[in-house]
């Protein structure tokens, strides 16, 4: 992020803080008290995207044959895999663990330095991790929901989490971090956002298209998924949802602004 | 963190597909009655093979989606049901006309998402069942499943049944890489309904049908 960058973030969030942008919406959710800042920085974070980061991936997608941009996707992956092991190793999940790197030694092998994915095609799913669940499993409860800039829905904890998986990636030598060369650390984080945003571009797509508002559907479905990712593949009928509707305060409320009511239930433990 | 999101709604993209067209079933007739991990199995199979057969599905034209929701994932899912649990304790106050409007509206939404994503149900795409947990007697049960595809990584899928005394098992609900659909939606219904009434709802869902 050079300065320029920092100082328009810097403006956007002060034109935002000054007027309506960031008022607080009607319908506070508990997991979300900083709803205002939040979607400032969602917007900002998507008009950034629009003139930026999309149509470069799209121009990426145009230009690079689909194996070519497989193989890159799939050795960022593979790379990747070591840093998911070193957490699935670090909560204890030691299936997951010894399966991880059994992916990142056949792949890197018999999937010739990770551009395909052979791991995946007999059967052993890439188990995805990292440090922010990690910090989870440990016992650190997911705290406020927060949108970085750039990087898009975190919460404290995630975000912690996120200083982690840097460190880690570049103490396992699995990021482009640990490079040395500059000129090559710089061109390889650049083909690893765009391959990251191009393999993303039918979901933000969907996403436009379906969703009422962007913004709560995105977050809804990161404390989901986070919750879940915790809860790691030993689910039992505790974590389903529960939709039995807190209504019996039947005080029902007319078109005008709701009282503060949770609408979800919070993502159990 | 932001693209970790997306690439997951971008498999629940292509889940939905294989995922709510795997509540289906033509020719197998799945049966309601019975066990439900099989009901699912079956409707999910027939279903697949029905989209691979018809390749002007599988590119989403959405009078054929349409049609085909109609016929094989109507008389399994009961969107009526997931759509007054999205709007929660708001579906007492609509009137039976609005709650009906609304079910349709959502289920038009419901149809728009999947038809952008039948695109990547390919010849090789597979759905298999993984071990049945919970008590099969239960009236309300979760199946899980993982759908496989040819390039990309495979997709647990979870559908969540009620078993109703005379239609028998009905999904209501789904799961996708942990992200469950009708929870998705509450908050986004509660916020519009806020804003503009359960009209307002209906309005704004028709309004992205268009």
């Amino acid at each position: 992020m050079n300065m320029p960058t920092t100082a328009r973030f810097a403006s956007a969030l002060a034109v935002c803080a000054l007027t309506a942008g960031c008022a607080a919406p009607g319908n506070p959710d508990p997991r979300d008290p900083w709803e205002g800042f939040n979607r400032g920085v969602y917007k900002f974070n998507d008009t950034v995207d629009r003139a930026l980061f999309k149509p470069v991936a799209q121009a990426y997608t145009y230009v690079t044959p689909q194996p070519v941009r497989s193989c890159v996707h799939n050795v960022f992956s593979n790379v990747g895999d070591l840093w998911a092991a070193a957490n699935s190793f670090l909560q204890g999940r030691g299936h997951d663990f010894v399966n991880t790197l059994g992916r990142f030694l056949f792949n890197t092998t018999m999937g010739v330095g990770g551009c395909f994915d052979v791991a995946s095609a007999n059967g052993a799913r890439k188990i995805p991790n990292d440090f922010g669940t990690t910090l989870g499993v440990w016992g650190f409860g997911q705290g406020p929901y927060l949108v970085l800039p750039f990087f898009g829905a975190s919460s404290v904890r995630d975000g912690v989490g996120l200083i982690g998986d840097w460190q880690g990636g570049i103490v396992t030598y699995t990021s482009p971090g640990a490079v040395e060369n500059i000129r090559w650390r710089n061109s390889l984080w650049g083909l690893d956002l765009v391959d990251t945003r191009a393999s993303l571009l039918d979901t933000t797509d969907m996403v436009d298209r379906v969703a009422l508002d962007p913004y709560s559907f995105v977050r809804d479905a990161y404390l989901q998924r986070r919750a879940a990712m915790v809860r790691g593949t030993a689910t039992g009928d505790d974590s389903l949802p529960d939709y039995s509707d807190d209504a019996d305060d039947a005080a029902a409320p007319a078109p005008g602004p709701a009282p503060a009511q949770p609408a979800a239930p919070a993502p159990k433990p | 963190m932001r693209f970790t999101v997306h690439s997951l709604l971008q498999r629940l993209c292509f889940a939905a597909v294989a995922g709510l067209i795997a509540a289906t079933a033509a020719q197998a007739k799945p049966d309601p009655h019975g066990a439900p991990d099989k009901f699912v199995l079956d409707a999910a199979n027939e279903a697949l093979s029905a989209l691979k057969a018809d390749g002007q599905l599988r590119s989403g034209d959405l009078a054929r989606v349409n049609q085909a929701v109609d016929t094989y994932i109507l008389p399994y899912v009961n969107f009526r049901k997931t759509t007054q649990l999205a709007a929660g304790r708001f579906w007492r106050q609509a009137t039976p006309e609005q709650q009906t409007a609304l079910a349709d509206a959502f289920r038009g939404t419901l149809i728009r998402t999947y038809s952008g994503a039948l695109t990547g149900v390919t010849q090789d795409t597979t759905i298999k069942l993984l071990p049945f947990r919970g008590d099969p007697n239960a009236d309300d049960v979760v199946v899980r499943s993982l759908i496989t595809q040819a390039n990309g990584q495979p997709v647990g899928v979870d559908y969540r049944l009620e078993k109703d005394p005379q239609q028998g098992w009905r999904i209501y609900d789904m799961n996708v890489e942990g992200i469950w659909l009708i929870q998705n939606y509450r908050n986004q219904f509660a916020q519009q309904i806020n804003q503009s009434g359960i009209d307002g709802l209906i309005k704004a869902l028709n309004q992205r049908n268009q």
